[in-house]
């Protein structure tokens, strides 16, 4: 089957299951994206519905053309590719759910799995939670592979009412050999009204050993919050077990800082995050400066509901300063934003963002800086969008490089 | 005097001089159409539904008429607490009126007969978020103020405290509902729909985010690892699988290019700096990209293009006798290497790491795996038996 007719393909299934949906509430969005410095254009589609009050289905597919160095990645002309497509039922108690199709299935510490297959969740008592999953793992491109297939579950308890533990395992084999084996532990719990802290940790069960490590605690004073996070990650262990670069042992790579972000006045927030990074013997640090000023009542910030034009938009700048790495990867970088209402034309509002970085590194062997920019203009009207953008860098590769970016966006609901 | 002294009093007052000029910007003072002034109009005694007249009816009443019918009521008094009630069904009010004032209520309530300026009221005295928020909460939520009204006996205060304190905090917080409707089965179940139409749609952020209030893309791993059903009940799968899933054209936030605030771990410039911020994090790209993945950009871009007889990425003394340099990096990041000698390509490294190979053991001290060795990658090197 070509790409274009597969695309046909999915774009019909897509459609089907709009249709055999139209009794009950369906959404439905559609994407037009296009670059023009080299010709690309990609429409993404996006379907949700609920078939009953216990089924409801949900697809997200993507149907583009491209050529090489686009901006945007579809992989071969005329491709198309779904990223989701699957139905869900779920109990009335919402104790019990399983879903069929392909998905994402986000599985406690385990890493997200893209996958051809089933999933399916069930409350037990003692506040027991049991995740099973279980098919063949998604390769671009619809290739068929033989002998892939992962199976899966967690086990996960709650704890009082403030938290809960669980323990989640994977198998993966690719064309028949093992290729990832991983026992993941995860932990999140609530510390009083205003914190909360988690953690995850997995397990490479075929070199024994710590893949990954994550934990982050969060607490907030009034205006201010403060969070502390530490991870370490050892490549090899994240590599498939059939690769050779698997088995030539590796260096953890530890990671620790603070963040401290204030609500320095009723319109200006401002964040700084510190902390350090350690690969074998390189220690670096990494210091980030953040403001936000919002030029307006933020309350008008946190709304998105622009279709109704309901909450006046206010306009937003930003500021970031940047220093990360050090020797061979360390770098200083600068970054603007801007977000601003213009006014309204032809029914519908226009605003206008900005985006300026400078990214100086401190080897010039490739250029002594990067600088990128972009400007945009976007319209907006009850249902349909309609967005352009410039775009200017200067990369190590191309000392110059322009492009025009364009995004037409509708949307339908019904009933 | 010394010099820190010296200096220290003129920078205080360029800071302060600084924060005069801009507290307007920063929101230190206010500007433009001010909030209405609830708390003022309740200590004045004046009752809610005097201005917000029909909502405890659930029924539209104009303006005038509703001053008018409402001049005489009087504010009504607390009441005691009242047993916990059952959710409340949709009815009538909910997608009805909103019961907001307009000129006609101040003036023909007798309250402000003489009005000092000929503009309408509520472009001073009340400002459009405040309104749009209650158009929202509308569209949303599923709520009836004439069933609440009537269980409360007009009580609004009940629900609305934060007015008697302040003039922002208008809608009361999901706790407050939790006072009197228990919806722990609905949270056990991560329900939503009792109260709120479309929680997706509806997008609007909670004042207080711990999640998403810090560094989202690095933080959400770890917290969404123990309660992704808490992220689900915002978040449908489509927008985990914009990132995460394999077959992801683009991501999200290069699609939404006109929205500098969306999050990302690829944002701005991210092309230019990717491979300092690739070296300074080992493994940092292998947890969502297939190892292939940077080969098969640079491929396309022509950036790097073995079969193209583009020059080597690595440094001098890379491979060698006097400089060896490639065993101590691949140490450092095997992910990185994997990504351009991966698969057929490895067959470049065990042409020297091989058992009797002049590249030598590549395992580190203490190395073991429960892969047997007639399985990749342990068969390329050590051939059954060996």
């Amino acid at each position: 089957m070509t790409t274009r007719a597969r695309g046909a393909l999915m774009a019909t299934l897509l459609l089907l299951a709009a249709r055999h949906a139209a009794a009950q509430p369906v959404r439905l969005r559609a994407d037009a994206l296009t670059a023009a410095e080299t010709p690309v254009g990609l429409l993404n589609l996006s379907a949700e519905a609920d078939v009953t009050p216990w089924l409801s289905a949900q697809a997200a597919v993507w149907l583009g053309a491209s050529s090489a160095g686009s901006g945007l990645d579809p992989v071969d002309d005329g491709a198309g590719e779904a990223l989701i497509i699957n139905l869900e039922a779920r109990a009335a108690d919402g104790r019990a759910a399983a879903k069929l199709g392909r998905m994402v299935a986000m599985v406690g510490a385990l890493r997200p799995l893209h996958l051809d297959g089933a999933w399916a969740r069930a409350s037990l008592p003692w506040r027991l939670q049991l995740e099973a999953f279980g098919g063949a793992p998604v390769a671009p491109g619809m290739r068929a592979r033989s002998f892939d297939w992962l199976v899966g579950g967690r086990v996960g308890r709650r704890v009082g009412d403030f938290g809960s533990v669980g323990v989640a395992y994977l198998h993966q084999r690719d064309h028949g050999e093992r290729a990832t084996e991983e026992l993941a532990l995860d932990a999140g719990a609530a510390l009083g009204e205003h914190g909360d802290a988690a953690a995850r940790l997995t397990l490479d069960l075929i070199r024994v050993g710590l893949a990954e490590v994550q934990l982050t605690t969060a607490r907030r004073w009034g205006r201010w919050r403060v969070e502390a996070f530490a991870s370490e990650r050892h490549a090899s262990h994240l590599l498939p077990a059939t690769s050779l670069f698997s088995v030539i042992g590796d260096l953890g790579a530890q990671r620790a800082g603070a963040v401290v972000a204030v609500r320095a006045a009723p319109r200006l927030d401002v964040t700084g995050a510190l902390g350090g990074r350690r690969v074998d013997d390189d220690l670096s640090a990494e210091a980030t400066l953040r403001a936000r000023l919002y030029l307006g009542d933020r309350r008008a910030a946190r709304s998105r509901d622009r279709r109704a034009a309901a909450t006046p938009a206010i306009g937003v700048l930003g500021l970031e300063l940047r220093r990360q790495g050090a020797d061979l990867d360390g770098w200083t970088g600068a970054r603007a934003t801007g977000w601003l209402p213009v006014g309204g034309v032809a029914g519908g509002a226009v605003s206008a963002a900005a985006e300026v970085e400078l990214v100086i590194p401190d080897h010039d062997e490739r250029g002594a800086a990067w600088p990128w920019g972009l400007a945009a203009l976007t319209w907006t009207r009850a249902r349909w969008e309609a967005a352009v953008a410039l775009e200017a860098s200067a990369t190590p590769q191309l000392s110059s490089r322009v492009d025009v970016l364009a995004r037409l966006a509708r949307r339908w609901e019904a009933p | 005097m010394t010099r820190r002294r010296r200096f220290a009093r003129p920078g205080a007052l360029l800071v302060l001089a600084g924060l005069a000029a801009c507290a307007g910007v920063l929101g230190l003072r206010r500007e433009g159409a001010q909030r209405f002034p609830h708390r003022a109009h309740v200590l004045a005694g004046v009752g809610c539904v005097r201005c917000h007249a029909g909502i405890a009816e659930g029924v539209a009443v104009g303006g005038a008429a509703a001053a008018a019918g409402a001049a005489g009521a009087t504010p009504v008094a607390p009441v005691a607490p009242v047993a916990p009630v059952a959710p409340v069904a949709p009815v009538a009010d909910d997608r009805g009126a909103l019961h907001l004032p307009d000129d006609a209520s101040c003036v023909a309530a007798g309250c402000h007969a003489t009005p000092h300026d000929a503009r309408p009221c509520g472009g001073c005295h009340g400002d459009g978020v405040t309104r749009g928020a209650a158009i929202e909460a509308k569209a949303h939520l599923v709520f009836s103020h004439q069933r609440h009204a009537s269980a409360q006996v007009g009580d609004c205060m009940r629900c609305h405290g934060g007015v008697a304190q302040e003039n922002e905090r208008l809608r009361p917080p999901m706790a407050t509902c939790f006072r009197c409707h228990d919806h722990q089965a609905d949270q056990d179940g991560r329900r939503c729909a009792a109260c709120h139409v479309d929680l997706v749609e509806e997008g609007t952020l909670p004042e207080s985010h711990l999640a998403h209030d810090g560094d989202f893309a690095r933080e959400h791993g770890a917290r969404a690892a123990s309660s992704a059903e808490v992220c689900a009940s915002c978040h449908r799968e489509r927008f985990c699988a914009g990132c995460h899933a394999g077959t992801t054209a683009l991501l999200p936030a290069r699609a939404s290019f006109d929205d500098p605030w969306r999050a990302s771990v690829h944002r701005a410039g991210f092309l230019a700096r990717h491979a300092l911020e690739a070296r300074s994090e080992p493994g940092a790209c292998a947890t969502c990209h297939q190892p292939e993945r940077c080969q098969g950009c640079h491929t396309r871009r022509g950036v790097a293009d073995a079969a193209g007889g583009v020059a080597s990425p690595h440094p001098p003394g890379w491979v060698g006798v006097a400089s060896n340099l490639h065993g101590a990096e691949a140490r450092r990041d095997p992910a990185s290497c994997a990504s351009c000698h991966g698969g057929a390509g490895e067959a470049l490294c065990v042409s020297c790491h091989r058992v009797g190979g002049v590249g030598g053991n590549p395992h580190p001290p203490g190395y073991s795996s429960r892969q047997p060795r007639t399985s990749l990658p342990c068969r390329l090197c050590h051939p059954v038996g060996t």
